[in-house]
């Protein structure tokens, strides 16, 4: 515990938490509290397994992997694949929600989003940023967005800022608030304290915290919370919890050593990929001939004994197939690919890791084997055999060969750079120009900035195939920060057309100082759509309807047709 | 987990006001609780409550020092915090059920606190004051306790059996502002719409009963029905005087009490006498005191106190008995603008009722105030009646602002006036389309709120438009521009939506003077 006074502060709040709970005689005990230091780790627990693929072995497999990883980029040596491809802590870029500026004033420390404004999402290759601060750093509490995962005795296993060990204490008060209102025979969601949210999720023996000035929703919080323990699945499994109900002071902070970029990764796209709240995939734009052509491939291979073969690029996908009857959860691909990109050793060696779909199998580890074809496109061939190392490098192989010859990775090069929906490019009406000016003066008013009508930017979600697409950035959404704001926007739009109580609703035109946004939500698919604030609202809508005709017109070249279910 | 009640009464509902300068020492916790409702919960779980709500006060300030804890949503229940004055916390927990009438706006809770606490404030001056003023807490905690159960007697959910068989001691629950209310303002006044003839009688008539006072530093209120004629009090004491003129001193109010005190035949309060046989648990230690009286009490909101006398004055002994004459002492409170001190005069004729607040300082006692008593009877009385008459004439009913085909409400931030659809319309709603209003108002309400964190000075500025259609069709409007709030639920309407901004459109012009207008 530091010794500074605020983190005592802290620490006798925890304490001043416990004195109440032991005054209303509910209080389980001390050890609830205890933070001390314990080391022990998996290996040393002699943990069951009823699983037919053996999931706690698999940890230990995993967590031992993990550990080993910071020399990931040694030559790895035939017989031995099992690089899991863990990045470990590296370097400082950042992206995501930096220091807090507009409270108090006289911060030392200024805002270090600007840096960025205008790096690309793709070159974020994160570690931990304020390693050294904790509770009681102004830096640290001035932070935009915290995420913080602890055991529930109240041990840190991960801090998005700061330096876990430091955090023991802000650690056992969290803990503390959750169990003192558990004890109450109820469940803290939310914390309201003016622009801070403080959001808890339960799992398990695991408890999530997001605490954020963002101006976010609650549940878009709490998706973000849900994913980031997703995260953890993937990287464990849920048998991860056998090693709590063994011993409740158990330290997961071993096994998930290392993997900090991966947790950094994945917050940072809660600000730029629509994936994280639509709960749908995107696919990269290329020509229906080429992404057949890539499919037949990864058909051919799979009927071998693959349980799914993905490829991708970046985080969009060129295509898929899976298994009969096993079907991908957009989620999962969303989290594979963070995991994937995140690991900078995917990226130098071909690799075989253990893997967990959590919404495939919580309880399950898969093999992934992950093999860059260039800097961007790689291929991901998941079996549950763990011995498949030799069959799947082989299958690799034979797609890297169609694929070349086929020129799909060339296609995918071009398309990365030029191939996705521009909104200057939206098509103009069959009626003649001189009618939609006529509508309204502001229509002209318009000619340079965005699209037609003040267009500034759309996404499309097909219901059925569980895709999105969404145009991209053009002025006047130039800067990441812009782009940012944006996606916030849109995220709270869908938020509130999908309200739990009440939705989902069916329409929504939502105007302020920063933007006009139009939400329509059909059963077959939704639009979201940003206008310049002054649009004029007949001819939004107008341009709403041309761009569901116009991705109607170009689906078979941004979404990939007969994925959904996945069956063949 | 299993459920279990919030405290060991099973009341679904608890509400408390804590000081965090008292009790700072282990073992003197007790010291911090001013007020608890209900009053028989045990005191571990009093305390295990303020102990969380100091716990998160104290944990929020680490990220959020300028404003602390507000809300806490738990899985069943909604803790809604409000910091009446520095270190004086009110926090009332609130018990959620979407199957039921338990879905709640937190703003709109946290709107009754303000408002008891206004209330409180009018009539006692600050809580902190009365704290200092007796430091072992028995003053405070005693006017806070008479006043809070008078206060929550009008949120009691009344069966319709009320009048004949009212179980004093079980079945009380109390009826909190919930979905239903979403087309509703609570903190704000009611006007009566006039034409200029009726205006400028009324404006006239303030400066004859302003002249009866003989000063110039006094404030008139006219109300008529439960509806504001003309007040020149500043909106927020505007908006306390309303409520309790409302609660306690219109004819609607005076009718109620008095079919109230049939039914009662004259007993205490049902919630107070529950409590003084059962005992004071929340505070032991001055439970004495508060049952033995040492402290006298001022119960203004106590129901069935006030009556109009024959010469049209509202009479109530709430202040006691005047020692020399041994006539009725006048009500006085305090103005929350300059903190005066003033005396309250309500003359009633029908419908009409007109408050006059007049300095302390500036009448001598009770005799001045019978002096200008006489004055208003001299010289305004027909007057009044006039106004009556004309205003009475032109009175629509209480469906007087029902707007065909629109569920609306009309908040004016800056001067604290709403108007709104009658609550007997508003009913013809679905539960959905309520439900889906109230979800909408709660998202306006933090936008208003990010807006005053972000930048203070704009947030009269705040413009923003909001059409929903919800699942059930209905559409949804919410509309903010310069400092006024417009929100809206047309049911049964076209699909598209020009057709919504449309029905936006003509409303703006024909009842807002075009403020939400677009063009």
């Amino acid at each position: 515990m530091s010794s500074h006074s605020n983190g005592e502060k802290v620490e006798q709040l925890g304490r001043q938490l416990l004195i109440e709970q032991l005054i209303a005689g509910k209080a389980s005990g001390d050890e609830e509290f205890g933070v001390e230091r314990e080391d022990c780790n998996l290996e040393e627990e002699d943990v069951d397994s009823d699983c037919n693929t053996e999931p706690s072995d698999m940890i230990k497999e995993s967590s031992s992997s993990i550990r080993n990883n910071f020399n990931v980029d040694e030559v790895e040596p035939r017989w031995s694949p099992s690089s899991s491809g863990y990045a470990g802590e590296r370097g400082s870029t950042s992206g995501g929600d930096e220091i807090n500026e507009d409270e108090g004033g006289r911060s030392e420390i200024h805002e270090v989003a600007k840096d960025d404004a205008y790096r690309p999402h793709e070159q974020w290759l994160s570690g931990k940023r304020g390693g050294d601060e904790d509770d009681a750093s102004i830096s640290w509490r001035k932070r935009k967005k915290h995420f913080f995962i602890l055991s529930y005795s109240g041990k840190p296993v991960y801090s998005r800022y700061g330096d876990e060990h430091k955090l023991a204490g802000f650690s056992a008060t969290l803990q503390a608030i959750i169990s003192f209102v558990e004890n109450k025979g109820d469940r803290v969601k939310l914390v309201r304290a003016g622009r801070h949210q403080i959001v808890f999720l339960v799992k398990g023996p695991l408890h999530l915290v997001c605490i954020s000035c963002t101006g976010e929703k609650f549940e878009a919080l709490k998706g973000q919370l849900e994913l980031l323990y997703s995260q953890m699945i993937v990287i464990l499994t849920k048998s991860v919890n056998r090693c709590f109900e063994k011993n409740p002071k158990f330290d997961m902070t071993s096994l998930l050593g290392g993997t900090d970029a991966v947790f950094s990764s994945l917050i940072h796209s809660f600000s730029w990929n629509p994936a994280t709240f639509l709960h749908a995939y995107s696919c990269i734009r290329i020509p229906i001939a080429v992404r057949q052509a890539a499919s037949a491939i990864l058909l051919d291979v799979a009927s071998s004994g693959i349980l799914f073969a993905l490829l991708i690029c970046k985080d969009k996908v060129i295509t898929l197939v899976g298994a009969q009857k096993a079907s991908l959860h957009p989620d999962d691909i969303l989290l594979l690919a963070n995991f994937i990109m995140s690991s900078e050793s995917f990226r130098t060696s071909e690799s075989f890791s253990p893997i967990c779909l959590p919404k495939y199998n919580p309880m399950a580890f898969l093999y992934a084997y992950v093999h860059y074809f260039d800097i961007d496109t790689y291929l991901i061939l998941l079996t549950t055999r763990s011995d498949d190392f030799y069959h799947l490098k082989d299958s690799r192989m034979q797609i890297e060969n169609v694929l070349l010859k086929s020129n799909v990775l060339s296609e995918v090069q071009k398309s990365l750079v030029d191939g996705g929906l521009h909104i200057e490019d939206l098509p103009s009406q069959v009626r003649p120009s001189h009618s939609v000016d006529s509508v309204g003066s502001t229509a002209k008013g318009f000619v340079g900035i965005g699209g037609p009508a003040g267009l500034w930017h759309f996404m499309y979600k097909s219901i059925y195939l569980e895709q999105y697409v969404s145009s991209e950035f053009s002025p006047p959404i130039n800067s990441l920060k812009q782009q940012k704001r944006l996606f916030r926007a849109y995220q709270n739009l869908y938020i509130t057309m999908h309200d739990r109580e009440s939705g989902p609703h069916k329409t929504q035109f939502r105007r302020d100082d920063s933007y006009v946004l139009l939400c329509w939500v059909t059963q077959d698919f939704e639009l979201y759509a940003a206008f310049d604030p002054l649009a004029d609202k007949a001819l939004a809508i107008k341009v709403c309807n041309r761009i569901c005709q116009w991705v109607k017109d170009v689906e078979n070249e941004v979404f990939l047709q007969g994925a959904s279910p996945f069956s063949w | 987990m299993g459920f279990t009640p919030i405290n060991d009464a099973g009341e679904p509902v608890n509400f408390c006001v804590f000081d965090l300068r008292r009790g700072q020492t282990e073992g003197q916790e007790l010291d911090k609780i001013l007020f608890f409702y209900p009053n028989d919960v045990s005191l571990s779980t009093q305390l295990s409550v303020i102990g969380l709500s100091e716990g998160l006060i104290t944990f929020t300030r680490i990220f959020s020092p300028n404003a602390p804890c507000e809300v806490i949503e738990a899985e069943m229940h909604s803790h809604v915090f409000y910091e009446a004055e520095p270190d004086v916390w009110m926090v009332l927990i609130v018990e959620k059920h979407d199957d039921s009438d338990k879905i709640w706006r937190m703003d709109s809770l946290r709107e009754v606190l303000k408002e008891v606490h206004s209330l409180f404030v009018m009539f006692n001056g600050s809580i902190r004051a009365l704290v200092d003023k007796e430091p072992t807490g028995g003053l405070v905690r005693t006017h806070l306790y008479y006043f809070m159960m008078d206060f929550l007697s009008a949120f009691e959910k009344r069966s319709t059996l009320e009048y004949c068989c009212w179980d004093f001691s079980a079945g009380k629950k109390l009826q909190l502002p919930n979905f239903s209310d979403s087309l509703k303002e609570r903190g704000t006044f009611q006007m009566l719409a006039m034409g200029r003839e009726s205006a400028l009688e009324v404006e006239s008539l303030v400066k004859v009963i302003e002249s009866c006072a003989g000063y110039t530093k006094c404030f008139t209120m006219v109300l008529f029905q439960d509806l504001v004629v003309s007040t020149n009090l500043s909106p927020v004491d505007s908006v306390s005087l309303f409520v309790y003129a409302v609660l306690r001193l219109t004819p609607h109010a005076l009718s109620a009490a008095s079919s109230w005190s049939y039914s009662h035949k004259g007993s205490a309060e049902p919630l107070i006498e529950n409590s003084d046989a059962h005992g004071q648990s929340f505070n032991s230690h001055d439970a004495s005191s508060l049952r033995n009286g040492s402290y006298s009490v001022l119960r203004p909101l106590q129901r069935g106190k006030w009556f109009k006398g024959e010469d049209g004055f509202l009479l109530t002994d709430i202040w006691g008995l005047d020692v020399n004459s041994s006539a009725l002492k006048s009500p006085v409170m305090w103005l929350n603008q300059t903190e005066e001190k003033m005396y309250m005069l309500a003359y009633q004729h029908r419908g009409l009722t007109a408050i006059v607040l007049i300095p302390v300082s500036y009448v001598m006692g009770e005799q001045g105030i019978a002096k200008v008593k006489q004055q208003i009877l001299e010289t305004a009385s027909v007057k009044i009646s006039k106004v009556e008459e004309k205003l009475s004439r032109a009175w629509g009913g209480e469906n007087a602002y029902h707007v065909s085909g629109y569920r609306y409400l009309l908040v004016d931030g800056d001067t604290c006036v709403s108007r709104a659809t009658p609550p007997g319309k508003v009913t013809t709603l679905t539960k959905e389309s309520l439900v889906a209003m109230n979800k909408l108002r709660e998202e306006v309400d933090v936008e208003k709120c990010g807006a005053k964190w972000n930048n203070k000075s704009s947030l009269c500025e705040n413009d923003l438009e909001i059409c929903l259609r919800a699942r059930n069709n209905a559409w949804l409007i919410a509309r903010l521009t310069g400092g006024k709030e417009l929100y809206m639920v047309v049911e049964k309407a076209n699909e598209t939506l020009l057709y919504a901004s449309e029905a936006v459109e003509k409303f703006s012009e024909r009842y807002c003077d075009g403020a939400f207008s677009l063009n």
